[in-house]
C-alpha cells in the first residue's frame, strides 16, 4: 500500500491510499470541529439533513436510486468524538470497474461528485435548508438521542464518560441534546452549515486501486474549488479531567447489571501512550487478560468482562455484565487486578503475548480500507507521522518495566453501575 | 483438489473431500496479510433429537447443548484453555453457534501453523469434567441474561415463537438457565461423539496460501477416526400455518421495535434455495428498500425514521422472511407492508426498478469477497446446505421478472405473516 497526503488548500487535506488488494474503492470525507455545548446538536443534525437531498439529487429517493445505479454504491454517515472534537464522517464505497460487466462507466467519479454535492452543496430554498427536511430530522434526532437506552452496554459506557467529564467537552453526547432541538430551524441550521464548512478541518480520503486521475477529479470538483482556505477550528489538545467523580449508581429496567470503571492513565507524553496500549491488553484487552481470567474464568461472574483504551483521552474503561448482587465482588476483583499489575504481579511472557496480539492487529490495518483510513486520520489528528512499520517497531520495544511504569500512574476516576 | 473459478469476481475455490469424509475448502487471497481458518460441524441448536451412532433409540437432549458444547471444547486435559493458548500466540480466536452450525475459528498474521495445531487439537480432543461443566453454567447464565436485556434479540426470538408451532427455531440458541442446568458431561460427550465426526464437518481456510500445502498440513493434523455414516436427526412435524399473528413484549426501549415475519415452506434443493434467496433480496428492496415508494411514504409521514431491514433465513427444514425496524406505529408499518405487497402483486413490478436493484445486489456480492472472514463463514454454512456460494454470481443472471413475480405470489402470503413487537410499558 502506498499512502500520500497533501494539502489541497490550507486546512483541507487529501489522503490517497493506493492498494490493489480490494474489489472496492472507498472515499471518506471527515469534517472536524470543536466539541462544544452550543453547536454539538446542530452539527449532528446537519449530517442528518444533508442525507435528505443535495442540489442535484434532491430527495432521498433520488440519492438511493443513483447509488443503486452505481452497482450498489454504499453511502454512510456517522458522528464521532475524536478527543475534544466532533467529527462528521461521510463514506461512499463503490465496486472497482474491473469487476463490473460493462466498464465504460466511471463509477468512482460519479460517486465522488455525488458525495461532495451532498456535503457541500445541499438543497437550499430561500437561503435556508428545506424546512420539511429539517423539521422531520429534528423529530428523528430526538428519537435517536432517546434511543441511547436501547443498547445497555453502550449506554452504561456513555454514562460513565459523561460523569467522568462533567462540564467538559468530552462529556458531551455526540448526537447532542433534545432540548437544543427546539431552537433549531431551517435558517439557523443552514447558517451553521455554511459556517462549519468554512471553518472546519477537512480531510478527504480515497482508498483503492486508483490512479492519479483521482486527484484531478477532486481538484476540479466545483465544490472543492469553492471552498476557501482556513485556519481550521478544532482542538489539537484535549482537556484532562481533574476531579475524581467517585461512584455513580443508576437504575433502569434491566435483568443484568452493567459495571463500568473509568480509569485515568496519566501518560506523561504522547509516546508513553504506546506503553498504555500494552498495559490495557494485560489488564482487560484480551482473553488472557487479568480481568477476563479472574472475573469470568475463575469467579464465573460474567460473560462479558474486559477493558478498552481510549488513546486520545488517555482513559481506560473496564466493563462487565454481572448479576446485580455481585456488584461488590466484581468491583473488588477489578480493583485487585489494577493493584496486582502495579505490584508487578505479571510475567514477561504476558507482556510478550500482549505485544504479539497488538502487533498482529497493527499488521492487519492495511487489510481493511476503513481501518486504514481511521488509522491515518488518527495520525493526522495526533500530529504523528508514524507509518504502520514504525508503529510496530515502537511496540516491539516495550518491556515489563514500561508496563509497571504505566500501572503506577493509573487511577480510578469513576465507577458507574447500571442496575434495576 | 477440484478448482471452481469465477471470472466475475476473479476468485477461485479449491475443494476436496478427504477419505474420512472431511471437506476442505481453500480460498486463496493474494496480497492479504490476514490468514483465516474456520472448522465447523453441521450441528447447531436445532439438532435436539437424534440417534447416537450404534444405538437404536432416539436421544433427546436439553436445549442449548450445542452452544454449551462450543464453550466447553476449549478446555484441555492438561488444565489449559485453548482460547488462552491461541491468544498467547497473538491470534484472535473465537467460536459461534447458530441454529444449524457450530464453528471454531481464528485469524492471524503470524503463527498460523502453531494456531492450526491448537485449533485442530482442541476440536478433536474434548475434555469434560463435572467441575468444568458446572463452572460454565455461571458464565453462560450471564450470556443468556445479556440477551434477555437485548430488545433486538427478544423481538426476533418472539417472531420465531409465533411462526413455529414445534420446530426448534422457536427456542433460544443458548437455551434457558433452567435447560442448561440439566446438562452434564455424559450428555456433552454423547453429542460430541455424534456430531463432531469429521464426516459431518468442513474446514475453510483463506489467505495468501498455496492450496495444496494447506491441504497437506490439515491432513497431518487429523486423528485416525472411523466414519460414523449418516447421522439420523429428527425434527417435529411442523404445520405450514403460523401459530398466531401477533406477539408483544414490554421492555425499556426508546421506540417500539418490530419484526415482521413470513413463514415459508422450505426447499432442500440447493439451486432453488439460491434462486429464491436472490429473488427475495430483490423483492425486499422493491417493497421496503431505501428507493421504494413505501419507504418514502412512511418516512415522509414520520412513521419510520431509519431503515427497514429485510432478510431471508433458511435451511432444508425451515425458511422465513424477516422485515425489521423501529417505529412508533409498528402496526401501521405492518398494515402498509401488507397493502404494498398486494398492490405489487396486482399492478405488477416495475422493470426499471428491477434492473436497477439487480445491479445493486450484484455489487453487494462482489464487495463480500473483500472480507475474508465473512466469505469463509458463508462458504462454510452454505456448504452444509449443499450450496456453493460462488453459484450466487451465476444464478443472479438467470433471475428474471417472471421468476420474481412468481416468488412474490408464492411466498409473500398474507396468511403466513406475523408481527412481533417490543415496546415500553408506558
Amino acid at each position: 500500500m502506498n499512502y500520500t497526503k497533501k494539502e489541497i488548500k490550507k486546512g483541507i487535506k487529501l489522503h490517497v491510499l493506493k492498494t490493489d488488494k480490494f474489489k472496492t474503492n472507498l472515499m471518506a470525507v471527515f469534517l472536524t470541529t470543536k466539541l462544544e455545548r452550543e453547536t454539538v446538536t446542530a452539527n449532528a443534525l446537519i449530517s442528518a439533513v444533508l442525507r435528505r437531498g443535495s442540489s442535484t439529487l434532491q430527495t432521498q429517493e433520488e440519492i438511493s436510486k443513483q447509488l443503486e445505479e452505481l452497482y450498489g454504491a454504499s453511502f454512510d454517515c456517522g458522528i464521532d468524538k475524536t478527543g475534544d472534537n466532533q467529527v462528521l464522517k461521510f463514506y461512499i464505497e463503490t465496486v472497482n470497474d474491473t469487476y463490473l460487466p460493462q466498464s465504460n462507466e466511471n463509477i468512482l467519479k460519479s460517486a465522488i461528485d455525488n458525495i461532495l454535492d451532498i456535503i457541500f452543496h445541499p438543497l437550499v430554498e430561500n437561503h435556508a435548508f428545506k424546512k420539511e427536511y429539517v423539521e422531520q430530522e429534528k423529530k428523528n434526532m430526538k428519537q435517536r438521542i432517546e434511543g441511547r437506552i436501547d443498547n445497555k452496554r453502550r449506554y452504561a459506557l456513555d454514562r460513565c464518560i459523561e460523569e467522568m467529564y462533567k462540564g467538559k467537552p468530552f462529556g458531551l453526547y455526540r448526537f447532542g441534546y433534545v432540548e437544543d432541538l427546539n431552537h433549531i430551524n431551517e435558517v439557523n441550521l443552514y447558517e451553521r452549515h455554511q459556517q462549519l464548512i468554512k471553518q472546519c478541518k477537512i480531510d478527504i480520503f480515497v482508498s483503492g486501486n486508483i490512479n492519479d486521475e483521482v486527484e484531478t477529479i477532486i481538484a476540479e470538483n466545483q465544490n472543492i474549488k469553492a471552498l476557501e482556505e482556513r485556519e481550521p477550528d478544532y482542538n489539537t489538545e484535549s482537556e484532562k479531567n481533574t476531579v475524581k467523580q467517585g461512584e455513580k449508581i443508576e437504575t433502569m429496567d434491566v435483568m443484568q447489571g452493567k459495571l463500568v470503571v473509568g480509569l485515568d492513565v496519566n501518560s506523561q507524553s504522547e509516546d508513553e501512550k504506546y506503553n498504555a496500549i500494552i498495559y490495557n491488553t494485560i489488564l482487560g484487552g484480551s482473553a488472557n487478560s487479568k480481568i477476563f481470567q479472574n472475573v469470568r474464568e475463575k469467579a464465573n461472574l460474567a460473560y462479558e468482562a474486559g477493558s478498552r483504551y481510549f488513546k486520545y483521552k488517555d482513559n481506560i474503561f473496564v466493563n462487565c455484565g454481572i448479576e446485580i448482587t455481585n456488584y461488590e465482588k466484581a468491583l473488588n476483583l477489578v480493583k485487585q487486578q489494577i493493584e496486582d499489575i502495579k505490584n508487578g504481579d505479571f510475567t514477561d511472557e504476558e507482556v510478550e503475548n500482549a505485544k504479539k496480539m497488538i502487533i498482529s492487529s497493527i499488521e492487519l490495518i492495511d487489510d481493511e480500507q476503513d481501518t486504514s483510513i481511521t488509522y491515518y486520520f488518527g495520525q493526522e489528528m495526533s500530529g504523528n507521522e508514524k507509518s504502520v512499520e514504525d508503529y510496530i517497531e515502537r511496540m516491539k520495544k516495550i518491556n515489563k518495566e514500561d508496563v509497571i511504569e504505566v500501572a503506577k500512574k493509573v487511577e480510578i476516576n469513576t465507577i458507574y453501575f447500571l442496575r434495576n | 483438489m477440484q478448482v471452481i473459478e469465477n471470472s466475475k469476481v476473479k476468485e477461485k475455490l479449491y475443494i476436496e473431500k478427504l477419505e474420512n469424509g472431511l471437506t476442505v475448502m481453500i480460498i486463496p487471497k493474494k496480497g492479504m496479510k490476514k490468514k483465516y481458518m474456520i472448522w465447523g460441524t453441521n450441528y447447531g441448536s436445532n439438532e435436539n433429537v437424534f440417534i447416537v451412532p450404534g444405538e437404536n433409540t432416539k436421544t433427546e437432549v436439553p436445549n442449548g447443548i450445542a452452544h454449551f458444547l462450543e464453550h466447553k471444547l476449549f478446555e484441555q486435559e492438561n488444565g489449559t484453555n485453548s482460547l488462552d493458548t491461541l491468544t498467547a500466540l497473538g491470534v484472535e480466536a473465537n467460536a459461534f453457534t447458530t441454529n444449524d452450525t457450530t464453528a471454531y475459528l481464528f485469524y492471524c498474521t503470524d503463527n498460523f501453523y502453531p494456531a492450526m495445531d491448537e485449533l485442530m487439537d482442541y476440536v478433536q480432543n474434548p475434555y469434560f469434567t463435572d467441575e468444568n461443566v458446572e463452572k460454565e453454567k455461571g458464565i453462560i447464565g450471564q450470556e443468556i441474561m445479556m440477551y434477555d436485556d437485548s430488545p433486538d434479540w427478544q423481538v426476533y426470538l418472539n417472531a420465531m415463537k409465533i411462526l413455529y408451532h414445534n420446530h426448534p427455531m422457536k427456542i433460544d440458541v443458548a437455551g434457558t438457565i433452567d435447560s442448561i442446568s440439566k446438562i452434564d458431561k455424559d450428555i456433552l460427550y454423547k453429542c460430541y461423539d455424534t456430531f463432531y465426526n469429521v464426516s459431518n464437518m468442513a474446514i475453510v481456510v483463506s489467505g495468501d496460501f498455496e492450496p495444496e500445502n494447506i491441504l497437506e498440513e490439515i491432513k497431518k493434523r487429523l486423528k485416525e477416526t472411523k466414519t460414523n455414516g449418516k447421522i439420523q436427526t429428527f425434527y417435529p412435524e411442523e404445520p405450514e400455518t403460523i401459530v398466531k399473528e401477533k406477539i408483544e413484549q414490554k421492555m425499556e426501549v426508546s421506540q417500539p421495535m418490530y419484526t415482521i415475519a413470513i413463514k415459508v415452506k422450505p426447499t432442500d434443493k440447493p439451486e432453488e434455495m439460491i434462486r429464491r434467496d436472490i429473488a427475495i433480496q430483490i423483492l425486499l428492496e422493491l417493497l421496503v428498500g431505501k428507493s421504494s415508494k413505501l419507504y418514502k411514504q412512511l418516512y415522509d409521514e414520520g412513521v419510520i425514521s431509519g431503515g427497514i431491514g429485510g432478510t431471508y433465513e433458511f435451511s432444508e427444514n425451515y425458511a422465513h422472511v424477516l422485515i425489521s425496524g423501529q417505529s412508533n406505529e409498528p402496526e401501521k408499518v405492518y398494515h402498509r407492508i401488507k397493502q404494498e405487497i398486494a398492490r405489487q402483486k396486482q399492478e405488477g413490478l416495475s422493470e426499471q426498478d428491477f434492473y436497477r436493484i439487480k445491479k445493486k445486489i450484484y455489487g453487494g456480492y462482489v464487495k463480500d469477497y473483500d472480507d475474508i472472514e465473512n466469505i469463509s463463514n458463508t462458504f462454510l454454512t452454505n456448504y452444509f446446505m449443499g450450496i456453493n456460494s460462488l453459484d450466487y454470481l451465476n444464478q443472479i443472471d438467470n433471475i428474471d421478472m417472471e421468476f420474481i413475480a412468481q416468488v412474490l405470489n408464492d411466498i409473500f402470503k398474507e396468511d403466513k405473516m406475523a408481527i412481533s413487537i417490543v415496546k415500553n410499558e408506558k
